[in-house]
């Protein structure tokens, strides 16, 4: 018979409290992303310093050609170039965070580096997606930006009438539009949950099946491994897509070009 | 049947939670195998959209997984 998985070897569900800053708790994850945001911000500006017309560096040059394919993704999703480049600072920061983010949950010495605080051990280190509210924070960020873009783009009325578009006078408009609201809820916590559930998932899976093959837990995880990476490089892509849809969905006027209704029929998965 | 093993019911969620995405996977792998057969001009767009959707199929499994981990 099986043994139990090894849920007492996995991460708590919430992140555990290093130490309190006045009245605010700081959290393992927090402690982690900000050391990964410290990290991207030297990259970067380490290879915007490195930059020029003839690249000499060949790292400055793997980094640009990265900016250029994501670029190059989000004008074909934007259609125009100008609205793009307006959004394009934001999306692209969220896709490298949370890549670097999920990335970093696999290194060695994360999650597995304790510490005694207050009598219990808590790991030094836990990745910044593996907290659900990590994640909730990065939604409402990239949901905000949606609707302020959409109210500035299409004004306060198409902005409504987004949602309660046909006739007014008719019951089923109110319905719809009920719906539609309550969908613009459900993006939140699909957007937070899907991040938060696959990196999470996948980390206690890691640990799971290292604790099954016992002394080959190095050889059982490796292949698992590789599906991790693959699956952290298609969330981050997935998130920054799916916030660049909505921007495109809500502010145009209704009529949504056919390259998107791929993305926005599976948004509500 | 007064108790029912716990082991048991993981194992359970674990397999019927993965026949749907596996499903889905594979659905989106056949359409994707038949439009890159139509038009092979397009792969590069058509496999992108093909990753978002299994991000999303995927991300169902995640969620059974965490389920399965954490209770």
């Amino acid at each position: 018979m099986l043994p139990f998985f090894a849920s007492s070897d996995a991460q708590p569900l919430a992140p555990q409290i290093l130490f309190h800053l006045g009245p605010l708790p700081f959290t393992n994850s927090m402690l982690f992303g900000i050391i990964g945001a410290i990290f991207l911000l030297g990259l970067f500006g380490m290879v915007a310093k490195a930059t020029q017309l003839w690249p000499k560096s060949r790292f400055a040059f793997s980094v640009e050609t990265l900016v250029e394919t994501i670029l190059g993704l989000l004008l074909e999703s934007f259609g125009d170039r100008k609205k793009a480049m307006r959004h394009f600072p934001l999306l692209f920061t969220l896709f490298v965070f949370i890549l670097i983010n999920n990335l970093s949950g696999l290194l060695p010495g994360v999650d597995s580096i304790t510490l005694g605080v207050a009598g219990v051990s808590v790991s030094l280190f836990r990745s910044w997606t593996t907290d659900l509210n990590a994640t909730i924070a990065m939604a409402v960020l990239s949901l905000g930006t949606v609707h302020y873009y959409a109210v500035r783009d299409i004004g306060v009325k198409g902005y409504i009438h987004h949602f309660f578009s046909g006739n007014l006078k008719n019951p089923m408009t109110y319905f719809i539009g009920l719906n539609e609201l309550f969908g613009e809820i459900l993006r939140l916590v699909t957007l937070s949950l899907r991040l938060f559930g696959v990196i999470y998932g996948g980390e206690a899976l890691l640990s799971a099946i290292a604790s099954l093959a016992g002394n080959f837990g190095w050889a059982a995880t490796l292949p698992v491994m590789f599906l991790e990476i693959f699956v952290s490089l298609v969330q981050a892509y997935l998130f920054m897509m799916l916030t660049a849809s909505y921007i495109v969905m809500s502010t145009t006027h209704g009529e949504e070009s056919e390259s998107h209704e791929a993305v926005a029929a599976g948004a509500g998965a | 049947m007064n108790h029912v093993d716990p082991a048991f019911i993981k194992g359970l969620t674990i397999g019927l939670g993965a026949i749907g995405p596996a499903i889905g996977v594979g659905l989106v792998g056949s359409s994707v195998v038949g439009a890159v057969g139509r038009n092979p001009e397009i792969q590069g767009k058509i496999l992108s959209t093909a990753f978002i959707m299994i991000g999303l199929v995927d991300a169902v499994f995640a969620f059974v997984l965490l389920i399965l981990f954490t209770t």
